[in-house]
């Protein structure tokens, strides 16, 4: 008796976490899960905990942030998403699978290492049609593809430089254009315009919004700036460290497309406040449990 | 623009060994001189040039042998090397099997089984190059399986999540990754081959048409003929020197786009 009736609250409580999820999904973005990190630990081989139960679920065309303090998780965790490191225990998803759908159609993921991470004996050119080499695509298509991306990131004059010929913003540059080049549906980016100045660092963000809503990526972002990351995301997600952990997951409702007067607005002040609470609050939890 | 000679970095590299060597060799004629040494006992290099221009036909015969046999040692070193190490990073067990005895084909002095391989290989010159493939075999293999296994681990990620095959990860990752080690490697075992050459006809001590340098100083030794054992040493060590030289500028041009070790740094 009392079995059955845990049972039905456990599923009574399973449907509505359910449905209020969906729901708030439906109010921005409607879209289905692309990732899904169920429970997730990840516990280093030299014993750091660097995830600690993190759920996180990022909707179709949603363009999510992760901000927490240094050494919070947020690259393993992005990692995790991709594949990339295996969870210590929990679950991923991706559309809904495993990890076998992803690199199919309308399955392609790409991801931004917060260090370039360009092959140095290659041109920048050739660093930039690797994704493409690998998957045998040739042509006059696949060169187009990598002469917009090139010109989107401001190196179209740079296709036959060597990567240590570049400066570091640069580098990244050609990083992020690589990832571009793939036509992904799911960017995972980790700190890319960290390195660079304000002035192309905003406009860089300009452009990754346009392309977001135009091509309809569905993006998580890692980033050490409050206001880039209420800039450009419909969810900002904080991390606290040590175990990393998600604490606060702040929804921006701001429309889109967003500019400079979305820069300059109360709104905009705002959200920052907000976010930067959180941020406060969620690196003061880290260092009093240490 | 005219730049004062000794800024030109690349005349000080030449011209500041070159003054050194001059120094020391007036200083070993004057000294030879002085002290009134004879010819048997210690030469000057006046003597040993003369020994040079009369006995440059047979010097001669004896370089290419000795050429011969450090070249071909070589190219097997490399070649037989880079296969080992390719083996050896497809599995850790392949490896960790195999690793062992290679080290143990590194440590064994190669006079203490030089007089083996010479009994059981029937021609010399393959006899002396089986030796020298021995000792100049090790530094690619393990420079070689170092750099192959020394890939951006952000790279081979990303190669990963490409679904790249072993084949092409080989072709585009590792091998690039792994050739400035595969030049150090080059570096080191071009003068081992020449060693091992050397040493093997030591103990080989054969003559004949085959002779090489070695040969040319063991006779030079029982003939007291001092000034031709210097003669032959000189064209070793220059031998030694042109192949590293050799390397050098190979591995300069090789790398020379993208590797620190080849890169003039700007500051
Ligand atoms: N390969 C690894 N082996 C062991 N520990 C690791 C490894 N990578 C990360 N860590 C640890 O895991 C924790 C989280 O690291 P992570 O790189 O995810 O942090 P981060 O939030 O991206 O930091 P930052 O903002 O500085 O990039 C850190 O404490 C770090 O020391
Ligand atoms: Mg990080």
């Amino acid at each position: 008796m009392v079995k059955q009736l845990k049972a039905i609250r456990d599923e009574v409580v399973v449907s509505m976490t359910a449905s209020t999820k969906t729901d708030d999904q439906t109010r921005a973005f409607g879209g289905r899960p692309v990732v899904e990190v169920a429970g997730v630990d990840k516990v280093y081989g030299n014993g750091t905990v660097a995830l600690k139960e993190v759920d996180l679920t990022v909707g179709e065309g949603e363009f999510v942030s992760l901000l927490g303090p240094s050494g919070c998780g947020k690259s393993t965790l992005l990692r995790v998403m991709a594949g990339l490191g295996e969870a210590s225990s929990g679950t991923v998803k991706w559309w809904e699978q495993d990890y076998q759908v992803v690199g199919g159609k309308g399955r392609k993921l790409a991801f931004v290492f917060q260090n370039a991470t360009l092959m140095p004996w290659a041109r920048v050119r050739k660093n930039v049609r690797l994704p493409l080499d690998l998957a045998h695509e040739h042509g006059a298509d696949a060169e187009a593809r990598i002469d917009q991306a090139l010109e989107m990131v401001g190196l179209s004059k740079f296709g036959n430089a060597y990567p240590r010929e570049l400066s570091g913003g640069m580098q990244m540059r050609a990083s992020i254009a690589r990832a571009m080049v793939t036509e992904p549906n799911l960017l995972l980016m980790d700190e890319p315009f960290g390195a660079l100045d304000e002035m192309t660092r905003n406009r860089l963000n300009d452009d990754v919004l346009r392309l977001w809503k135009e091509k309809g990526w569905t993006v998580v972002f890692v980033t050490h700036s409050v206001y880039e990351a209420v800039y450009l995301s419909n969810r900002v997600v904080v991390m606290a460290a040590r175990p990393g952990r998600v604490v606060e997951d702040v929804r921006i409702d701001a429309p889109y497309p967003r500019g400079a007067e979305f820069r300059v607005s109360t709104e905009f002040a705002d959200y920052c406040r907000r976010v930067s609470l959180a941020l406060e609050k969620a690196s003061a939890q880290g260092e009093e449990d240490h | 623009m005219k730049q004062p000679l000794l800024q030109n970095e690349r005349f000080v590299q030449i011209a500041a060994p070159l003054f050194v060597g001059v120094v020391f060799l007036c200083f070993w004629e004057l000294a030879v001189r002085a002290a009134e040494l004879p010819v048997y006992i210690l030469p000057g290099p006046v003597a040993i040039a003369k020994s040079f221009v009369t006995d440059w036909a047979v010097l001669f015969h004896s370089l290419m042998m000795t050429l011969k046999v450090t070249l071909l040692a070589f190219v097997i070193a490399v070649v037989l090397g880079t296969a080992a190490s390719l083996l050896f990073v497809q599995s850790r067990w392949i490896e960790v099997s195999l690793f062992p005895y290679a080290v143990l084909m590194q440590v064994t002095p190669i006079v203490a089984i030089a007089p083996l391989i010479i009994i059981w290989v029937k021609d010399t010159t393959w006899a002396l190059t089986v030796c020298a493939v021995i000792i100049a075999i090790f530094p690619i293999i393990s420079n070689t399986t170092l750099g192959l296994r020394s890939v951006d681990p952000n790279l081979m990620s990303m190669f990963r999540m490409y679904r790249t095959g072993r084949w092409q990860q080989l072709i585009r990752l590792r091998i690039p990754s792994a050739l400035p080690y595969f030049f150090g490697g080059m570096r080191i075992s071009t003068g081992l081959a020449l060693i091992g050459a050397v040493v093997a006809e030591f103990v080989a001590g054969t003559g004949g048409s085959q002779a090489g340098l070695a040969y040319l100083i063991l006779q030079a030794g029982y003939n007291l003929n001092i000034p031709r054992m210097f003669a032959a040493l000189g064209l070793i060590t220059v031998t030694g020197i042109l192949l590293f030289a050799l390397m050098v500028w190979l591995s300069d041009r090789v790398l020379r786009n993208w590797h620190e070790s080849a890169l003039k740094v700007e500051q």
